[in-house]
């Protein structure tokens, strides 16, 4: 098959596992409202065709371009998103059994699909000569990995900051600090005429949509002490890289930059995890600094700040 | 004078207190942090100079103040450094404590407990076997998962421990982290870089006056400068069909300072030349017309001229700019400027005279230049670069066109040949002996970082104690960090605890 037939396929899956995404998103949304088991199942199951679709649209970019896809922005965050996705199916609902967050990890991954869709495009075509070294497939796919599990992980972070807020506001703190999915009368909606039985809908908001705050904390610290790593070994590579192309390993190029700022504050994360008075909601606000300086590392850089990585597709 | 010596000595003390403390070291992280941001955002003394001037230009007091503050130059700037020396000794004076104490720690053995009851996880298992045998049986199973174990005197109990990888990971991680940031130092401060610009055919030689532009040199270099020679033989750009670059190459001679030939090399993007630590990397490339000037048929001038290119616009390729080329004749009387615009590709410049459309330039075909000429004063009393032409004090005198292989008559016997368009190659040349140290120190943080992030502490706590023709083991412990796995590990302890126990009563 030619060329601009593998492009087309690329295109094509790609819109597939958009919409796929779209329907499997709607449906986890509506699970986390109102329970309902088949609405659930039905969803994991969109989201896992769309995930098979993402997977073909890179395979045939691939193709197209005769190179592995991770070239530009475009199939950057082509990768980054089918990442995100696969890494929720795996990790969330696979290892940690929590099924009521894929909404919002499917948010985060449509709406990175839309903005390559849109603004980030280009047609499959082979790399320039300074992207062509086996240390950038190294970096890129290091860079693109530890970014899924570092966006995952701050997008679970959020959940968390709103259950703990819910928590807080709604019921005094339990003395030792037992699993808060068990209360459930003390957390009713003041609405409820005293005396009436809380309805069955009632009751489980009152319980909360999402799962108990420590354990979102729990797992958003997982998938971050993960991604923290993966980023740092990035890091590196980038600098061999950088170092093979032009001269020097670091540079204070923007990109450059940027990714130590993301590591400086994730690591900063860490530091506060494990500082007494400085775990919980504190520990979770320097995660969400870190998730926006990593969106500004991903996007910003080469979409406004002039560089040496600003032609990784970006006209 | 005491009373001050006191005070001089407890700020002191103070001081050294607060650099210990980890949040210090954080805080000084953070603020090279927020400097990079600075630099991120402001343009760059040596990376945007363009930026900067316009700046200059259309907002004076804020680029003034900038300047003050050392904004564009963050990264070279006396409060940087400042931030950085205090973040240096303030991660060393953090960690050497805590080397001692994990130091201390790795030479004692984990201490006897008192109250297993009252433990976090506790356990108690019935086994068959008396105590002293219980003990060894317990003993066996915690050395094979690892535990450190201590066998208290008198009683029949063990005290355990297991994780101490964390901590040494955790300070492998920092001590590395260290290393690193004293290896970028020691290797810019003793190393140098610069570009160098090379026409084919010339040679080159490594030494400050040679650098085109400014080279930057590190504060402990010590002019040795390395004398190395390149001989340029040719320099190839290949292109895909759709005019995407495909292919740098720069093919070479390297000489050493004696002029000795050494070996051949190609030096391409990603693929620099290296020797004696001096590294080749393969930056730009540009077009540099060959003239001969005469004058009364005496050769006045002669060589390649290195063109530049200007920023193209919004949408259009580099390689449909022309390039723009200066000859200063100071010797004559008054004295003549040049200035060029070159077509490596005569067909570009007749398509954008017919059409108006841009057509990119790939290889040199029938090059072709058109000129205007300048007579006056060439203002060369002040230094300028050799690719400016200054025209304030001269008025032009004529224009035209000229192709290779013609000559050009500027009047009075004076003539200027174009014989030959070459290509010339820039070339990054930067030497870094922290090199090593640095990626020896970037692989440690990352092997320090492993076991720091995913390991955790445990200790554990084993007494026997004789029960009705057999052994109660009592088990407690706990787990510093991830308490929830500690909890399956505990479980899986005492169930094998029982197990090999009971497996020792037949004996």
């Amino acid at each position: 098959m030619s060329v601009e037939t593998w492009g087309r396929i690329s295109t094509d899956a790609f819109n597939v596992a958009f919409f796929a995404y779209l329907a499997g998103m709607l449906g986890a949304f509506h699970h986390l409202a109102f329970r309902k088991r088949p609405v659930w199942s039905a969803s994991i199951v969109l989201i896992t065709v769309g995930a098979g679709a993402h997977l073909a649209s890179l395979v045939a970019r691939g193709i197209a371009a005769e190179r592995i896809p991770l070239g530009n922005m475009y199939e950057y965050s082509l990768a980054l998103s089918f990442l995100v996705v696969v890494a929720y199916l795996v990790v969330v609902e696979g290892m940690a059994k929590v099924n009521t967050l894929g909404g919002f990890v499917l948010a985060f991954a449509t709406v990175t699909m839309a903005v390559a869709a849109l603004f980030l495009h280009v047609g499959p075509a082979p790399l320039v000569p300074a992207l062509n070294s086996y240390w950038r497939q190294i970096h890129v796919s290091s860079m693109i990995v530890s970014s899924s599990l570092l966006a995952l992980g701050s997008v679970v972070t959020i959940l968390y900051l709103v259950k703990d807020r819910r928590e807080r506001t709604q019921a005094p703190p339990p003395i030792a600090g037992g699993s808060t999915d068990l209360r459930t009368e003390e957390g009713a909606p003041h609405d409820l005429v005293p005396g009436d039985e809380p309805a069955p809908a009632a009751s489980r908001r009152a319980r909360g949509w999402l799962p108990a705050a420590t354990a979102l904390d729990r797992l958003a610290y997982r998938l971050l002490a993960f991604g923290f790593p993966l980023w740092t070994f990035g890091l590196i590579t980038g600098a061999i890289w950088a170092q093979e192309a032009w001269g020097r390993y670091w540079g204070w190029d923007p990109k450059e930059t940027w990714s130590f700022i993301t590591w400086v504050v994730f690591a900063g994360y860490l530091h506060a995890r494990a500082t007494s008075g400085w775990r919980g909601r504190r520990a979770a606000v320097i995660a969400l600094i870190g998730f926006a300086s990593l969106l500004v590392t991903y996007y910003a850089v080469n979409l406004w700040i002039v560089g040496l990585h600003s032609y990784a597709g970006v006209p | 004078m005491a009373a001050s010596s006191l005070t001089l000595r407890s700020s002191t003390a103070l001081a050294w207190r607060t650099l210990r403390s980890m949040r210090t070291a954080l805080v000084l992280l953070l603020l090279v942090a927020l400097a990079a941001v600075a630099g991120s955002l402001v343009p760059q003394v040596g990376v945007a100079e363009a930026r900067i001037a316009a700046m200059f230009r259309d907002h004076p007091l804020r680029a003034r103040i900038y300047d003050q503050l050392g904004l564009f130059d963050v990264y070279g700037s006396w409060w940087f450094t400042l931030l950085y020396v205090l973040l240096l000794v303030s991660l060393g004076a953090c960690l050497l404590p805590r080397t001692r104490a994990l130091l201390r720690n790795l030479r004692t053995k984990p201490p006897p407990a008192r109250e297993l009851e009252g433990m976090r996880h506790f356990a108690e298992v019935a086994i068959a076997s008396d105590p002293d045998r219980a003990i060894v049986d317990a003993r066996r199973v915690l050395r094979r998962h690892l535990f450190r174990v201590n066998g208290a005197n008198g009683r029949p109990s063990l005290a355990a421990d297991k994780g101490l990888a964390r901590e040494a990971g955790s300070l492998l991680f920092h001590w590395s982290f260290f290393l690193l940031l004293v290896g970028i130092v020691w290797g810019k401060g003793t190393g140098f870089s610069g570009t160098a610009v090379v026409v084919e055919g010339q040679r080159w030689v490594e030494a400050h006056a040679n650098f085109d532009g400014t080279v930057r040199e590190g504060r402990f270099f010590g002019e040795d400068h390395s004398g190395i020679q390149l001989q340029v033989e040719e320099f190839r750009a290949t292109y895909r069909p759709t005019g995407q670059p495909e292919d740098f190459v720069t093919v070479a001679k390297l000489h050493e300072a004696d002029g000795s030939f050494v070996r051949d090399v190609e030096i391409r993007v990603n693929e620099p030349a290296k020797i004696d630590g001096v590294r080749f990397y393969q930056f730009g490339y540009g077009w540099a017309p060959v003239v001969e000037v005469e004058r009364d048929g005496e050769p006045i001038a002669s060589g390649p001229i290195v063109c530049t290119q200007r920023t193209p616009p919004e949408g259009v390729s580099r390689l449909q700019v022309p390039w723009d080329c200066v000859l200063k004749l100071p010797s004559l009387r008054p004295q003549v400027g040049l200035a060029f615009v070159l077509w490596p590709d005569s067909r570009a410049l007749y398509s954008l005279l017919e059409t108006g459309a841009a057509m990119p330039m790939l290889t040199s075909f029938a090059p072709v230049m058109t000129y205007t000429a300048y007579e006056g004063d060439l203002g060369l009393v002040v230094p300028q670069r050799s690719t400016v032409l200054d025209t304030s004090a001269m008025r032009e005198v004529g224009r035209g066109a000229i192709g290779a292989g013609e000559t050009l008559d500027l009047g009075d016997g004076v003539s200027m040949r174009f014989t030959d368009l070459r290509e010339y190659t820039v070339l990054q040349v930067s030497r870094d002996r922290g090199l090593w140290i640095v990626l020896a120190a970037a692989i440690l943080v990352l092997v320090g970082l492993l076991p720091a992030l995913y390991t955790s502490r445990r200790k554990l706590w084993i007494t026997a104690e004789a029960d009705a023709g057999g052994t109660v083991l009592k088990v407690g412990g706990f787990a510093l960090q991830r308490r929830s796995q500690f909890e399956e590990e505990f479980s899986r302890l005492v169930a094998e605890l029982r197990r090999s126990s009971s497996g020792g009563v037949s004996v």
